[in-house]
């Protein structure tokens, strides 16, 4: 199963904001609130790598943890990938 | 039987009235399913039902072991050309009573029974027209389109089997095709491979059924055949030809709606589901009348003094986060854009909000429309949640058998 690495995230996650007008910071400690990335652009993010790597992602792998920075998305979408 | 009326096989170029068909017609005594590989070879047991009988007609693809088992148990010979397989639980045939077989809520095939009349729900004269039918043989529409030949003088018909509707429209001009009855996915990809062929077709009549019909279809084919009536048929087994409208427009009007009117449906909406009540509906495989109200299972809501039926209720209302979408409203949305001939949509399991709206979609020819383009105009015009957020760009419009979209 081919797998996205962090870099590759960070490109569909730049997409999703591309298609709002919106330009995705070079700091991962932005954070999420301020650049307007919100659930439902979290999911479609979550989608789109799902097309890319031809796999349901697994959150439950994922288990409890805050999620507030773009670092904090590549994080969890690059780990949960092939669970 | 009108014995006169013409019968065209377009695929072989054969022509014959019915009163020759019946000629040629081999009455059974015993209940038959005739499973045919063309439209045209079910004709003979048709005409020969003047004479009694028991019927059922069913595509030979779509016959598999287990439903050819389940039709002998019933009692059905079972007839596939020259060959004849006895019914495993034989009895008396129930004279000219007419099967058709419709998708149950399981997905095995439901028998609703209906008689030549009940299938034949025109009144009053027609103008006459010569009807290419389209659909497979056996179901409630190819039966509306077979019994108007069979019965309603001046009524032609040319048939073209399912398979071979990619090029429908050079036999329907040759053979003089003035009606064309089909679902609104059929009219799609007609619109979209033959949209400059379509101006010759001298249409007098266009009809749409079987599936949602949105103002952007209709619209189109007023605009191709402009000097066509453009109307959408709701019919189905269970209820008969219930709702017919001809004024071009999406939807009936709501004054149609908990009408008691002799001879006609009742229409009603019961917490966003059509509900019939109607002189037309068949009985179920027991015989017994389907009787009272039935609940459609269709979606229909209210917009604008219309009643718009939207799609199967059980796909059409999508969760995304709480807040709730009606998959036929965006997909009706997504076909009003200019670019697009065709688009389905759909629920799809996502994290955070539990489902994400999402669409397959044909654009129209060389329009070059992105997938990202269309997101940022259905944001323009959808709440924030009904927005589809992942749509699939398809070279063509997808379809099944039932000329019915298969996504």
């Amino acid at each position: 199963m081919e797998t996205l690495d962090r870099p590759a995230v960070r490109k569909l996650m730049g997409e999703v904001l591309a298609v709002q007008g919106k330009t995705l910071p070079a700091d991962d400690t932005a954070k999420l609130a301020d650049i307007g990335f919100r659930s439902l652009d979290f999911s479609e993010l979550a989608l789109r790598v799902e097309d890319e790597i031809g796999d349901e992602l697994n959150f439950e792998a994922a288990g409890l943890r805050s999620i507030e920075t773009i670092g904090d998305v590549l994080d969890l979408l690059v780990e949960i990938q092939g669970q | 039987m009108i014995a006169d009326n013409l019968v065209v096989d377009a695929r072989t170029g054969r022509r014959a009235t019915w009163g020759e068909l019946v000629r040629h017609a081999d009455p059974r005594p015993e209940p038959t399913a005739h499973a045919v590989e063309h439209s045209v070879d079910a004709l003979p047991a048709v005409a020969a039902l003047k004479d009694g009988g028991e019927l059922l007609v069913v595509a030979a693809g779509r016959l598999d072991e287990s439903l050819a088992e389940e039709l002998r148990t019933d009692g059905f010979d079972l007839v596939a050309g020259d060959d004849v397989q006895a019914a495993t639980s034989p009895r008396a045939a129930e004279d000219g009573r007419v099967w058709l077989l419709t998708s149950g809520s399981t997905g095995r095939p439901k028998r609703v029974g209906h008689t030549l009349a009940s299938l034949s729900t025109v009144t009053g004269e027609l103008a006459p027209r010569t009807w290419l039918c389209p659909y497979s043989p056996g179901t409630y529409a190819w039966w509306q389109v077979v019994t108007l030949g069979l019965g309603v003088p001046g009524q032609e018909l040319v048939l073209v089997d399912p398979a071979d509707l990619d090029d429908w429209v050079t036999p329907a001009l040759e053979h003089g095709v003035t009606a064309v009855s089909g679902t609104p996915t059929f009219w799609r990809r007609t619109l979209m491979r033959h949209g400059a062929e379509l101006r010759k077709l001298a249409l007098e009549q266009v009809t749409l059924g079987g599936e949602p019909v949105d103002q952007a279809v209709l619209s189109q084919l007023g605009e191709a055949f402009p000097d066509a009536r453009v109307s959408w048929i709701y019919a189905s087994s269970e209820v008969g030809a219930s709702i017919v409208v001809h004024d071009g427009r999406a939807g009936f009007p709501t004054q149609w709606l908990d009408r008691d009117v002799p001879g006609r449906p009742r229409l009603s909406v019961v917490d966003g589901e059509l509900v019939i009540t109607s002189p037309h509906h068949g009985t179920d495989a027991s015989g017994a009348e389907m009787t009272g109200a039935v609940r459609t299972g269709d979606a229909a809501r209210i917009e604008d003094g219309r009643v718009l039926v939207t799609g199967r209720l059980d796909r059409d209302e999508l969760n995304v986060g709480g807040s709730k979408v009606s998959a036929g409203a965006v997909r009706d949305l997504l076909q009003s854009h200019p670019a697009i001939a065709w688009a389905a949509v759909r629920g799809r399991k996502a994290p955070l909000v539990g489902t994400m709206v999402v669409a397959d979609v044909v654009a129209s020819q060389d329009s070059g429309v992105t997938a990202d383009d269309l997101t940022r105009w259905a944001a323009e015009r959808l709440p924030e949640y009904a927005v589809p957020r992942r749509i699939k760009m398809l070279a063509e419009i997808p379809a099944k058998e039932t000329l019915k979209s298969d996504v």
